[in-house]
Order: structure tokens, then sequence, then C-alpha cells
């Protein structure tokens, strides 16, 4: 516990720049782009600033080309910055050293890191010797995290022959047996089913629990990230729009409430009790979904409960689905609360 | 580079050794048709083409060489081939384009170790192969072998040689940093060098002042010379091995330097 408070990850102005070249479809295109390239400059990451500590578990999230995966491929040293200070567990990943790579783990979730045409024991056996893990250590881990993802009959059949969210678990155990101290997890859970989903992700509180590492996670999936992060971090457009426990984070859209309805008989959509509300219906129109600022929240409610036949009436906080929605449709909601809290 | 020569780097380049071994032998069927495709396409190929130019004329004496003598010479070639030219590195450029090498550089052993590594099992894989093909043409009394020592002279030189191959296919490989495709680079590479090297016909057939430009270069070296061994005459084999040595310590320097410039252009792409 003595290193609580020294930042694992440090990054200050971070920025990456990439360069592509334009070409013009088709035959022609290829060959005037033969003798003129035209130079494409792309800022993926602006000047990102970053501290994260010991044990804490991050959700990176953002629309997609927003920069997240940029950030992952620069904290684990795939690609060099363009500028700025990026500093992991001391080092500068791009740098790459052996020791470096040794207290880091990556997995992604679109991208195969294991050997498709040999068994994930095999691959194992592999990263083991890799990061010279000791012999007692390896088997306790492969035992300890078998068992818990379910996959112990499933270690030595070829991993092509594995299911998607199989392969998954074994990706996630190929990365945690040198038991890294920093663990970055790109979509982990992309494209698996509710169970298997849910499954990893208590594999990862699990592991989380019990080793106390630093976790970066990204994930497309709202649930992912309310069951493990303490903490958000937004990226938009390579820059960081908010940055913070996951329990403030409803209160970037001011202090609202989810308020449903269901109804007997579906009323008119466009009921004037119901418009304003940034209304979201059901299918059949016989629920419907508001948000609602805390201080209207009580008349409102009387007026719709009193005006129409209410079947079921529920309140709770704004899920973080629809704030992400909202912010991703109005991306200058963060730039004003910014201003706001420089203003003060 | 020196300072990871320790015991557990030496481990894990034996089980990357091992693990490209079971990849290479994961299909069975495969595996077998890889074994006896050499001398299928020996028999289909070779042998049928010289078999038609001499016409089966045995006294007929190309540039000293009788059909017997041809197909020996050839015999060896496909040999030679096969133990120094048989890897081709296909899977470097393709990691790099497709962003595969991500994985590389996240693990604590590096990208050229694992090529390496892989290229060596490669190599007893491709050492298997060309003793059963030689074993196969024996068998039909086509090949006449040379003494032991001259054998294993020659099974040395076409091992050297093999590195300077991957060294240099390693290079082709690296280039697709900078660009999209790099197979025509290499289908290039090896038409000039099956023409140039004595491995299509040999060389004794073209014109002295060219055989004399071309002992200067490296290609004679790489698969006529090898082939005069085992067929029982060594010649050049200072100059064969100076040169082949000078030249894969520069591809080596040169990969050292196209790497770490690559690496840092390097977007991942796809991940």
């Amino acid at each position: 516990m003595r290193n609580m408070t020294t930042a694992l990850i440090k990054t200050h102005n971070l920025r990456k720049q990439f360069i592509s070249y334009k070409k013009s479809p088709g035959i022609m295109g290829s060959f005037t782009s033969f003798f003129k390239r035209n130079p494409v400059t792309k800022d993926a990451v602006k000047g990102f600033d970053l501290e994260v500590k010991k044990g804490e578990i991050v959700g990176l999230l953002g629309p997609n080309g927003a920069g997240k995966t940029t950030l992952m491929k620069m904290f684990t040293g795939i690609i060099v910055p363009t500028d700025g200070e990026l500093k992991i567990l001391g080092s500068n990943p791009w740098e790459r050293d052996k020791n470096f790579r040794k207290r880091i783990a990556l997995v992604m979730g679109q991208k195969s890191q294991l050997w498709w045409d040999i068994p994930a024991m095999d691959s194992f056996l592999l990263l083991q010797k890799y990061y010279e893990v000791p012999q007692a250590a390896f088997e306790a881990r492969i035992e300890k995290m078998s068992e818990l993802l379910g996959v112990k009959d499933l270690l030595h059949i070829h991993v092509r022959k594995l299911s998607l969210g199989e392969r998954m678990k074994m990706e996630l155990m190929a990365s945690l047996l040198h038991n890294p101290e920093v663990i970055f997890l790109d979509e982990p859970t992309i494209g698996l089913d509710l169970v298997a989903q849910e499954n990893i992700r208590n594999f990862i509180k699990e592991y989380h629990r019990e080793n106390d590492c630093c976790i970066i996670i990204t994930s497309h999936y709202m649930q992912d990230v309310q069951a493990l992060c303490d903490r958000l971090v937004l990226i938009f457009d390579g820059e960081k729009g908010y940055d913070g426990p996951l329990d403030n984070f409803e209160d970037i859209l001011g202090s609202e409430k989810s308020v449903s309805f269901s109804f007997k008989n579906a009323p008119q959509k466009d009921h004037p009790l119901l418009s304003g509300y940034d209304a979201s219906w059901n299918e059949e129109g016989t629920s419907v979904e508001l948000r609602v600022p805390e201080e209207e929240l009580c008349s409102l409610s009387a007026k719709i409960l009193n005006a129409l036949e209410v079947d079921d009436f529920a309140t709770e906080k704004l899920p973080i689905e629809r704030v992400m929605k909202e912010l991703m449709n109005n991306p200058e909601i963060l730039r004003q609360k910014r201003e706001a809290q420089a203003n003060v | 580079m020196f300072k990871d020569l320790n015991l557990a780097n030496l481990s894990k380049w034996w089980i990357t050794i091992q693990i490209s071994w079971v990849k290479h032998t994961a299909y069975r069927l495969n595996f077998f048709l890889q074994i006896i495709g050499p001398a299928l396409v020996f028999f289909f190929v070779k042998y049928n083409l010289w078999a038609s130019i001499y016409a089966g004329d045995e006294e007929l004496v190309i540039k000293g060489f009788t059909f017997e003598q041809m197909i020996n010479y050839h015999t060896w070639a496909f040999v030679v081939s096969l133990v120094a030219q048989g890897h081709g590195s296909w899977n470097l450029a393709e990691d790099i384009r497709m962003g595969r090498i991500s994985s590389y550089l996240i693990y604590p052993f590096n990208f050229w170790e694992f090529h390496t590594a892989s290229w060596l099992s490669f190599q007893v894989i491709q050492m298997i192969i060309a003793s059963i093909t030689l074993a196969i043409i024996s068998f039909f009394g086509l090949v006449t072998f040379p003494s032991w020592d001259l054998f294993a002279l020659g099974v040395a030189y076409t091992l050297f040689i093999s590195l300077f191959w991957f060294t240099l296919q390693y290079l082709t490989g690296v280039m697709a940093f900078w660009l999209e495709e790099t197979w025509i680079l290499r289908v290039m590479l090896s038409i000039v060098a099956y023409f140039l090297s004595g491995a299509i016909i040999p060389l004794d057939l073209y014109p002295q002042w060219l055989v004399d430009i071309l002992n200067l270069t490296p290609f004679p070296y790489l698969t006529y010379y090898p082939i005069k061994i085992f067929m029982g005459e060594v010649a050049n084999l200072g100059l064969g091995l100076g040169l082949i040595s000078f030249w894969t310590v520069v591809f080596a320097l040169i990969n050292h330097l196209v790497w770490k410039k690559g690496i840092r252009l390097y977007t991942a792409a796809g991940m």
C-alpha cells in the first residue's frame, strides 16, 4: 500500500498525429497519387492529461474514433506519441524496455493475441517462458483463473475451435499470467452474449479485488463501466471531456432524474404534459421515459398521474447510457460545463 | 543484443522454436503434402523438362553436361533451394501491414527474436523435407553422392546461405512499414536470383564474360557453387564465404535501422 499516492499512469499534454495520404478512387487515382501525394494530418489525441493511481479501475469511454484506442496503443508502447509527456510505471512506454513490458498487459477484444493453430495451453506455456513466471505460480494461476472462468476443459483445445466468448476468456488468462501491475482492457466484452459478458466482468472484479492492480478499460457497454469502474474518463475528438467519479457523471446534465410511466392505454405521443422532456417511448407507445429536472419532478408526476391512466410509475437516477448519448449528440455541453467551471 | 544472452532468454528461444514446430505441423495432411510435394515437383517439372531437351540421347553433351549429369545438377540445385531458400518470410510483411505485430511489441521477447526462432524451427522441417526428397530421387538412381566430408561441407555451406536469405527476406518484410505490398519485391528478387545464381540452368551454359562478372556478386555462391560442392568440386570457397558473410552483416545492420525507423511510423492499423 505504500505506493497509494504515486501515479502509475501519468500523461501531460499528450498528443498523437497521424499522417495519411489521400487517394482518389480507381486506377487513375492510384496513378496520380503515385506522383503527387496529398498528406492528410489527423490529430487523434490532442493534449491529454491523465493520472491514475494504484488500485484504480478507470473506464475510458468515447464514441468510435475519439482516440481511445490510440491512447491505449501509446500507453502500451505500441505507437510513439507525437508530443507531450507519458510515463507508465515510471517508464516511457515507447522505449519498450523488457522490464517495463513484463509489468503491463493488454487485452484487445477485437484482436486475438493467442496463436490460432495451437491449444491455448501451448500459448500459455510460451508466455510463461517469455514472462519468466515460476512454475508453481504459473500452475496456481492457471488453476485459479480457469476455475473462475469455467474453461478448465478447454485448455487443450485448438484456439480456432473455441467460441468467441471462450476465446476471450483465454485471452484474459493469457494476459494475466505474469501478474501485471497495470492492465489495459480494450473492449474486452465486445460481441459477447450477456452471460459471457457478466462472467468476464465478475472475473475482472474478482481479479482486481485480489491483486489490487490498476486497470484501464474501454468499452461500449455501459454495464461494464457501471459494474467495474469507480472513475470515468470521457474522450471526445481526442480531448478529455470528463474525468471524475461515476456517481458525479450524471450531474453533467444538471440534476435530472429519469421517470418512467406505463399507461393502461397508449396516450397521444404529443400530449402536452409528456413533450419537452426528451421522451423515449417503447414500441407499443404504452410506456415512456422522461428526463425531468429534479425541482419539477413532483409537480409533473402529479399532473401526469391525474391526467392519464397510469399503470406503473418509477423514478431513478439517469442511466449513464442516456447521459453518454446526450453528450455524444451535443459535445458542446461539456465545453460549456468546463467554461462554467473555469469562470467560477 | 548480447546482454540478452542468458539462460532465461535461451529458454524463450527454445520454446518459440518448439511452438513454431507445432504450428508448422498442426495440419497433418498439409504437412504430408509439404514433405512429398517437392519430390513430385521435381519429377513432373525438372526431370520432364530436361528429358525432353535431351530427347533420350545419352551421348548428347551440352556444355560438358550429359543428361545424367544435368539431372544430378538439378537434384542438388533442388536440395540447395529447399534448405537455403525455403523460408519465404511471407508472414512478416503481413504481420506488419495488418497490425499484428502489436502483440509482439508487448511481449518481453522481441519481434526479430520471434521470427528468427520461427525460422530456425522452419529450417529443421526443411532439412527433413530435403532429406526425404533426396532419398526419393536417389531411389530412382538419379543422384551421385560426393564423399562424406564434401557432403558435410555442402550442407554447412547451404545452411550458411540460408542465413543470408533470411536476413535479405527479413529486409523485404520490414519494408512493409512503407510499402503496402512487398510480394512483388520478393518475386522480383527470387526471379533475378534464380537466373543469376544458376538455379535454372548451370552457369556453365552462360557466356564466360557474364560468369566472370557474376563471380564478383553473391549470386553464384548462393546456388551454383554449393551445387558444385555436392557434385564433388570445391571452387572459390573463400571468396564465396567472404561475400556472403559481408552481405549478411550488411543486411542485418540495415534491418536493424529499418526496424527502428519503421516502428516510429507504425500505426498498429486495425487494432
